[in-house]
């Protein structure tokens, strides 16, 4: 559907350029769920939205080849990119707060789309717009298709841009941290409601997100970044069964889980991301890693194939020997 | 987000600064400069008439800036222009400026009725256009019951400032009315509050110090508010008497466009560049304060 | 309006804080009023950790900031150590906040900007006159020190030149400056990375047992709460759902929204998928919440009793109530 192919991403910033984005490729099947995963500052919004197109500004420099469904978006003109949103692949954000504009009613804002990537009248608009309100389960479709934003709580607002998003038929969804804005129980309703119209509209999707458990629960495919690079890849079942990159496996440590006794401390990542002006020589993760070598800070780490498709950047993975001794 | 880390303070100082924020900041300065010293430059004073080089040009030897018809130095003129209105700027700006704060500080911080009522004063001021407010103020204090007793100078100075200074509180009021609403929503102030500071001195030394960017800023605006009302009320005929002020010399140089168009150009000018100036050096002020406080 | 009951208050020597039928609203503008907080009584006994759970809207945080009374509740008594702070003057209220303290959310808005660390922290210990100069320049190395901060390269810093973690490290410094017996953390790691939630969590728990304090830990992280917590409040539009031991409400659920909740939180395990979403729907408006209990447009147990009486707050088992006619206990 879209490979991603040596993508960087450089800003020129009164520091230096900083790299967001540094030698990532990536493979999105058709039809798969595909889950980028990291914290903030490791690059994944970037690459997200770089791969859309979407990077506008003019301290940007973008590198690297991206070819959804045949088509080189990277050789083709800001316009002939953008005929290809709606249609081809449509993005829904973190903030809906932001993401909608305030002072439009929600169904002009749906049936916008469908005007003028579809060419549908007004009248046919509004009506495809009140079945993709009860599409993405909002109640009362009729009388949501009147209200603003403001009058909408957090989930339906996201809701909404679902609607908006999925208007045109994509074949492919990118979902940016959609639910961290929301409430846990409202949360289980977007992802659920996500996976639900993944099947039903056969689209293929790549959610963002630094929540584990959310990828454990929706994806098919992961992708660990971590300052700016993938550094683990792999079939979400396999990934937790395999894991082998020790940040994998410490973000799984650090984050509190709900099975955890409680009173228990929690293991600790310690350290601060590099500094994504001077990047260091050796892996990213070498000075929060429980396991580093010497080698760790002078090589970068390439990424290795560990056979079954999963890749991981690291030259003493979990199970190797060195780590087994610690 | 670690990245906003890296350092905002880095980036004010690498600010390149353009050649227009040089020449602001450095009329300004001449005219500061003109305001103190002023007096003790080897030129004759302003109200000297030099019968002889009437309607002279500019770069006459002796006059460099040329006479008017009337026969005063405009050179001199200037200078003292300068003077007076440093002068009047500054107090009606800074009293302006302490009064407005005060009312919108307080108004903004203690909410209730008394900020609705601060907050609709201030509105139904700014709904009167500053000159005819100015005007309105002159009008009534500056004059004497008896007409044709003359007002003293120094009477109608005060009144001029008097009125600027009515002119500037809603102005600057309502900045640090904003901002001071934008900043007591901050959680610091209820976390003041919570370890058991007193109100009052919140106000001191969390509010003031975060509202005073914004007021600074504005305040440079203001000040060419009130150079423009000052000169306006001057050409009216309302202000400063006798050519004083720059406006006084576009007053008095009234009737000399057909044939001495320098004794109005060179009074026009220093006003532009005056007002120009200021702005300026306000929108910069505000550019940099603000970054400080910006995310990357 | 009925309360949710007094069933779980402990009214023994522990008990360092007792709040008793709180209730807190707020106008919204065309005479109507958000029931933010509605008759709830609580206790937190000395060294507890109390878990305050729930959803954006269950009244949370104005709880947090009623008990320190900012600003003070529309009725109900918080009793802190003996004292009732309802009933205290402006000026008693004052010092005896000193014993309170909190911890907020963002940490970078809870820091004045204009300030360097040494004068934010110094700041508690101003206002109150405590020590001289030099005795207050050592307290605060002392509390940066124990945040896990070097003081040579944090003192003459502003707010805005570190990270989201190091802020709520100095935010924490800052409110243990005064030594204060109870700590009020309102969700102070939801604004942090993943990450560094871990490191913060973890300092909150080495302060507490270092200073002896008594905490209130409010959030809407079930997996954060479990972690630190020893006794646990599950609220839902401004009532008390169900209170207890962690480890038993977690493992069964008396009510069915404790339920829904803990349902809802993903696993990091994808051989155990979840089939159905927990809860449908939205909550109700605050401003004209259901009759009877707040829950039942929601629940799957809901009856004709729901509707019509509230449930009061009951033990269903050692250590556990709940505030249902039908608990799933």
């Amino acid at each position: 559907m879209m490979s991603i192919s040596d993508m960087y991403v450089r800003f020129e910033t009164p520091f230096g350029l900083l790299e967001a984005v540094r030698g990532v490729n990536l493979e999105i099947p058709a039809g798969a769920s595909v889950g980028i995963v990291g914290e903030s500052g490791s690059g994944k919004t970037v690459m997200s939205r770089a791969a859309m197109g979407l990077l506008s500004g003019s301290n940007v420099r973008r590198e690297g080849k991206v070819v959804f469904n045949g088509r080189e978006l990277t050789a083709m003109s800001k316009e002939e990119v953008r005929n290809q949103f709606g249609t081809g692949m449509a993005m829904i954000f973190q903030d809906p707060m932001t993401a909608l504009n305030p002072v439009r009613r929600v169904g002009t804002q749906i049936s916008e789309s469908l005007r003028v990537r579809l060419g549908m009248d007004k009248k046919q608009a509004m009506q495809r717009s009140a079945e993709l309100l009860s599409l993405v389960r909002i109640p009362d479709p009729e009388a949501m298709l009147r209200k603003f934003p403001y009058q909408l709580s957090g989930g339906m607002r996201q809701r909404v841009m679902i609607a908006i998003a999925i208007s045109c038929n994509p074949e492919l969804l990118f979902a940016d941290e959609p639910t961290t804005a929301l409430d846990v129980t409202v949360q289980a309703q977007i992802l659920q409601l996500l996976s639900d119209l993944r099947r039903d509209l056969k689209m293929s999707m790549v959610l963002v997100t630094h929540d584990l458990g959310v990828v454990a629960n929706h994806t098919d495919f992961v992708a660990v970044m971590y300052a700016g690079e993938i550094v683990e890849q792999a079939s979400t079942t396999e990934l937790f069964a395999n894991m082998k990159m020790p940040y994998t496996r410490a973000l799984l440590e650090s984050i509190p889980n709900i099975e955890m006794k409680s009173g228990a401390r929690l293991k600790v990542i310690e350290g601060r991301l590099p500094n994504p002006v001077d990047r260091p020589k050796g892996c990213g993760f070498v000075t929060r890693c429980t396991y580093a070598q010497q080698k760790c800070h002078d090589e970068h780490p390439p990424l290795v194939d560990a056979g079954n498709g999963h890749l991981y950047r690291c030259w003493y993975p979990l199970g190797h020997t060195i780590a087994r001794k610690q | 987000m670690s990245t906003h880390a890296l350092g905002i303070v880095a980036s004010m100082r690498k600010r390149k600064y353009t050649i227009p924020t040089y020449f602001a900041f450095a009329w300004l300065g001449l005219a500061v400069f003109l305001a103190i010293f002023g007096s003790f430059l080897p030129v004759d004073g302003y109200q000297v008439i030099h019968g002889d080089f009437i309607d002279s040009p500019p770069l006459t030897p002796g006059h460099w800036f040329g006479v008017d018809s009337n026969g005063y130095d405009i050179f001199s003129g200037i200078i003292n222009g300068a003077r007076l209105s440093v002068f009047i700027a500054i107090v009606s700006v800074g009293l302006g400026g302490a009064i407005g704060a005060l009312l919108g500080i307080t108004a903004a911080y203690y909410r209730g009725r008394y900020d609705s009522f601060i907050n609709s004063t201030f509105n139904v001021v700014l709904s009167v256009p500053n000159l005819v407010l100015a005007l309105a103020l002159v009008a009534v204090l500056a004059t004497n019951v008896d007409i044709n007793e003359a007002v003293p100078t120094w009477r109608r100075l005060v009144t001029l400032i008097i009125s600027l200074t009515v002119v500037i509180i809603p102005i600057l009021g309502r900045i640090a009315r904003a901002a001071t609403l934008a900043w007591s929503g901050r959680e610091f102030v209820v976390a003041a509050r919570s370890m058991g500071m007193r109100d009052r001195d919140i106000i001191k030394r969390h509010i003031v110090p975060n509202v005073l960017p914004a007021l600074i800023a504005v305040g440079f605006l203001a000040v060419g508010v009130v150079i423009i009302a000052e000169a306006s009320l001057s050409l009216l005929g309302v202000g400063i008497p006798d050519g004083a002020s720059w406006g006084g010399m576009l007053a008095r140089g009234r009737n000399d466009l057909e044939y001495n168009p320098h004794a109005l150009y060179i009074p026009i000018i220093a006003l532009a560049f005056t007002v120009i100036s200021t702005n300026h050096v306000g929108d910069v002020l505000r550019g940099g304060l603000d970054r400080r406080e910006g995310r990357l | 309006m009925a309360g949710s009951g007094t069933a779980h208050m402990r009214n023994n020597d522990e008990v360092v804080l007792e709040v008793r039928d709180l209730v807190v609203e707020f106008k919204v503008g065309g005479g109507r009023v958000v029931n933010a907080v509605s008759k709830i009584s609580f206790d937190v006994c000395r060294g507890e950790t109390l878990a305050v759970v729930g959803e954006s809207g269950c009244g949370k945080t104005t709880l947090g900031k009623a008990v320190l009374q900012l600003p003070p509740p529309n009725s109900g008594d918080v009793v802190f150590e003996g004292t009732n702070l309802s009933k205290l003057p402006k000026e008693l209220l004052r010092s005896a906040r000193t014993a309170m303290q909190m911890v907020f959310q963002d940490p970078i808005s809870s820091l004045d900007p204009r300030m360097t660390v040494r004068d934010l922290i110094e700041e508690p210990l101003w206002v109150w006159g405590r020590g001289d100069d030099d005795e207050r320049a050592a307290k605060v190395r002392e509390l940066l020190n124990n945040v896990g901060l070097d003081p040579e390269l944090v003192l003459n810093r502003r707010s805005y030149e570190f990270s989201g973690g190091q802020c709520q490290r100095i935010s924490i410094a800052r409110s243990l400056a005064l030594e204060p017996r109870m700590l009020i953390c309102d969700e102070p790691v939801s604004a942090l990375d993943v990450s560094i939630q871990a490191q913060i969590l973890n300092l909150l728990q080495d302060m507490k047992d270092r200073y002896g304090l008594t905490m209130i830990f409010i959030s809407h992280d079930l997996a954060v709460v479990k972690a630190v917590s020893n006794r646990i409040m599950v609220m839902y539009l401004g009532k008390i759902c169900e209170v207890g031991d962690p480890e038993k409400i977690y493992a069964t659920p008396a009510h069915h929204y404790t339920s829904a909740l803990i349902n809802s939180v993903p696993i990091p395990d994808p051989t155990r998928k979840r089939v159905t979403v927990p809860l449908q729907g939205e909550p109700p408006s605050p401003v004209a919440p259901p009759s009877g209990c707040r829950f039942r447009t929601r629940c799957p147990a809901a009856s004709d009793k729901c509707a019509a009486e509230e449930p009061q707050l009951r033990e269903v088992s050692p250590g556990q109530f709940v505030a249902c006619h039908h608990p799933r206990v």
